[in-house]
């Protein structure tokens, strides 16, 4: 081990392990106050599918729903997503940097930068997880909840496991590849497909074995927080743990390094080849250059495909599904408490309306818009500072509101397509589920959904003209959005917080359900309008402020 | 100032909190000049373009180009001037050709044969990614998209970083083209047989503060000489130390070197007094000799 390796990776990454882990003890002990005014009674009947998806015992209290929300579901998610971050940036990430070269001009082999590089990753999931344990042994205690008969250790010991799964396997690609994005990439499909995969597969009769190929089935099936550590399953995640860090250990070893040259994608040959060279030259060449705006939506037209095609094809896809689960889901939606559904985004599992609200309004179309909006806002100023390209880029003659304007611009366009692209899709999907839903209001909530990710773009693009750092624009956006997002649901669970859930943003989208009661042209007014104080103060203090000048 | 001021500050200050990076700086460039700004790395090169170019707002002091303030004018400024930052960076993922697209359309009346005519002079590659590219050839880049648009002023933070000696010196001569034409250039560099090759005047920054601003003919005929001795003797490098305007004194069995600047009679009169002087040979000091001298003085300032 090297220490200083060690000792930098750890220092570059402490800051995301501490803040995900104290946001989700601090949730913790948000959530359990929330539950603690509910009647719980309802918790028996609750489908044992659900319960599995988050590991919440029957027969449990307050406790029980909010470790398993909070540590199983989000939880086990957020530090999983840390570390797969880290996995994926380590080495492969200082050969995008271009720092590599000098790390190993040292006499140090590239085994054991690796490894000190993922004792650190280790060590940052293991500081997480004490975290996590202190919050969760001391949350009941302050806000003197009887928890029953709670296996906390355990079920952070798992946790634990699970994100080091995460971390490796992204670990292990980087490794191979030297691809930074493509692991995290590659990873983050495998949580979420993983994730999503062991919650549906166990309700769908004949199916319920498919859901054992999943890292994430290891983790949660066997319910650690009522039951306590199944070693079989600790064994299947750790001894994957030990067989990628083995993988990737090789496969840094076999391969050239790479530098931080940009390489030659598939669109370079098909513009060096006079047969494409037009056709290629329409999507990737002079025409992406002509304007601000056009070449900000060229550098984020990868991520504008990735979101529409997910959101086209799960919505296309949930109208067959709807029918295929149509009894299921009736006597789901019976034994569903209303109130807890609130947690998931809230609707009514018993309609289509309620059903594509649970599945798309809750998660994947604010994910997808806010990942667009977000990207695009957060890196508008702070990007081009942080590269050192906005010098350059000013010392034409152009204004800066001209940057913030075009590069809003590009924005909206984006929130636009994705917005047009999730109505095709669930009205597609409605008509080949042969569901009936409205087209006014399916439109209107697909509306809501755009002005919602607009107002976090909004919020990123402010952060990043006050401040040019793009980390702050990120972490300051996506931190409100999961928090609002999370806030919704709790607040909206019990009757004498439900007033306070008004002012998340999240509210408009779910609570108001516009699936089902169509368009509030007030809301849609009131996002708009946040939406221009928010461009009106990032080209102000972008105005005003020096630029960076970073390196 | 006149009105063939091209480059005009006046008390131009800037604080990062207590730091000082630029203390009063008063400079008057002529249109169709080339002016190097010397000074070693953090004197405050860089922190006077970026704030010429608005990039940074001036904490007191006011600065015109052409006639024109570097704040409340500055889009209209950059019409008018081609800009080379130090540490270019550019996007990786496009093209040379790209690139200077990009920019050509934000700017607007480029000419094209000019660019491949520069292009050509340089040898520079177009068609590779800029992240492809080593970073003199990425320099070249960044230099075609200065000098495309034929600015009435150029100002370039270490321009010829990265490039090979041939380069240097077709870039030289790019320099004095454009200069000729009535070009006004603002050349910061620590390349000093650059500046000395190409600029009319130089500008010495230390600490923030200008502590120097002359020609560069007046600069290196200001008396600072080199001085070679030859003695019939050994000599003792403590009879010449002391004496007035002598510095670097270096002395080797019979011969002795040494730099001097003032009165060469009163030097002459000191040795042969001394010694038998069997023969003397001097020569101008170059710039660098210039700048390590006041770079000194302004230490030995600082620490007495």
């Amino acid at each position: 081990m090297l220490a200083n390796v060690f000792t930098k990776t750890a220092r570059d990454r402490w800051k995301s392990t501490v803040i995900a882990a104290v946001s989700l003890g601090c949730l913790l002990v948000f959530g359990m106050a929330a539950y603690n005014d509910v009647d719980v009674a309802f918790w028996d009947d609750f489908p044992e599918a659900f319960r599995t998806m988050f590991a919440i015992p029957e027969g449990a209290d307050v406790g029980g729903l909010a470790y398993g929300a909070i540590y199983t579901g989000y939880g086990a998610l957020t530090m999983a997503a840390v570390a797969l971050a880290a996995g994926a940036s380590v080495f492969a990430g200082e050969e995008r940097k271009g720092t590599i070269g000098l790390l190993l001009g040292n006499p140090v082999s590239r085994t054991r930068t690796l490894m000190s590089q993922a004792g650190a990753i280790v060590s940052l999931c293991f500081a997480g997880s004490v975290i996590l344990w202190v919050a969760g042994i001391g949350a009941p205690q302050m806000l003197n909840v009887d928890v029953g008969d709670m296996h906390i250790t355990e079920l952070v010991v798992m946790m634990f496991v699970i994100a080091l799964f995460h971390g490796f396997l992204a670990l292990a690609i980087a490794g191979w590849t030297g691809k930074p994005s493509l692991a995290s990439g590659v990873a983050t499909g495998v949580l979420v497909a993983s994730f999503v995969g062991v919650g549906l597969f166990p309700i769908i009769t004949g199916w319920e074995n498919v859901a054992k190929v999943f890292p994430w089935y290891y983790f949660s099936s066997s319910q650690p927080a009522l039951n306590g550590v199944d070693w079989g399953h600790f064994a299947v995640l750790a001894g994957s743990i030990l067989a990628l860090g083995a993988l990737a250990v090789v496969g840094v070893n076999r391969r050239d390094l790479k530098s931080q040259s940009v390489g030659t994608k598939l669109i370079d040959r098909l513009r060096e080849n006079p047969l494409t060279h037009r056709m290629a030259e329409m999507i990737a060449g002079t025409a992406r250059v002509s304007r601000i705006w056009v070449k900000t939506a060229s550098d984020h037209q990868a991520l504008l495909f990735i979101v529409v095609v997910t959101i086209v094809f799960m919505s296309l896809w949930l109208g067959p599904m709807y029918n295929m689960l149509d009894d299921a889901m009736a006597s789901l939606a019976e034994q569903f408490p209303e109130r807890l559904l609130a947690l998931f985004g809230g609707g009514d599992l018993s309609t289509a309306e309620g059903f594509f609200q649970i599945e798309l309004f809750s998660l994947v179309i604010p994910i997808g818009l806010l990942a667009a909006t977000i990207s695009i806002g957060a890196r508008a100023m702070a990007g081009e500072e942080e590269r050192n390209t906005m010098g350059l880029l000013l010392a034409s003659p152009i204004r800066r509101s001209t940057v913030v304007l075009q590069k809003t611009w590009t924005m909206v366009l984006f929130t636009v397509i994705i917005g047009i692209a999730s109505f095709l899709g669930i009205a597609g999907g409605s008509v080949l589920g042969g569901l009936g839903m409205n087209m006014g209001n399916i439109a209107a909530a697909c509306l809501m959904a755009s002005l919602l990710g607009l107002l976090f773009g909004g919020l990123a693009l402010a952060l990043s003209g006050a401040t040019g750092r793009t980390a702050i624009a990120v972490y300051g956006s996506v931190g409100i959005a999961v928090i609002t997002f999370i806030a919704n649901g709790f607040l909206t669970v019990n009757e004498n917080t439900e007033a306070w859930a008004r002012i998340s943003p999240f509210y408009y989208l779910l609570a108001t359900e516009p699936l089902v009661n169509g368009m509030d042209w007030l809301h849609g007014a009131g996002f708009l309008a946040l939406f221009a104080v928010l461009f009106a103060l990032a080209v102000f203090s972008f105005n005003r402020r020096d630029l960076r000048q970073t390196g | 100032m006149t009105d063939q001021t091209a480059i005009h500050t006046e008390g131009l200050t800037k604080h990062y909190g207590d730091v000082e990076a630029l203390v009063d700086l008063d400079v008057d460039i002529s249109a169709g000049e080339i002016f190097g700004f010397l000074g070693p790395n953090g004197a405050g090169k860089t922190t006077t373009i970026r704030t010429m170019l608005d990039e940074i707002r001036p904490t007191a002091g006011t600065a015109t180009i052409l006639g024109m303030d570097t704040h409340r004018q500055s889009v209209e400024i950059r019409k008018h001037i081609g800009y080379v930052p130090g540490d270019l960076a550019m996007y990786p993922n496009l093209t040379g050709r790209d690139t200077l697209t990009y920019f050509a359309n934000l700017r607007g009346g480029v000419d094209w044969a000019y660019v491949d005519q520069l292009a050509e002079r340089l040898d520079a590659d177009l068609g590779k990614k800029v992240g492809d590219l080593s970073s003199g050839n990425r320099q070249k880049v960044g230099l075609i998209q200065a000098f495309m648009n034929r600015p009435d002023v150029l100002i370039m933070d270490e321009p010829s970083s990265g490039l090979d000696p041939l380069m240097q010196r077709e870039f030289q001569a790019m320099m004095r083209e454009v200069a000729s034409n009535g070009a006004t250039i603002f050349l910061s560099s620590h390349t000093l047989s650059e500046v000395q090759r190409v600029a009319d005047r130089v500008g010495i920054i230390r600490h923030g503060r200008l502590i120097a601003l002359e020609g560069v003919t007046s600069l290196r005929s200001k008396g600072m000489r080199k001085v070679d001795l030859s003695f019939d003797e050994r000599v003792d490098a403590g009879v010449f130390a002391p004496l007035p305007g002598v510095r670097d004194v270096a002395v080797e069995n019979h011969h002795v070197t040494l730099s001097f600047s003032g009165q060469m009679e009163t030097l002459l009169k000191v040795v042969t007094e001394r010694y038998h002087l069997l023969d003397i040979s001097t020569q101008e000091a170059d710039l660098e000799e210039i700048f390590l001298t006041y770079y000194r003085d302004g230490e030995e300032e600082v620490e007495g």
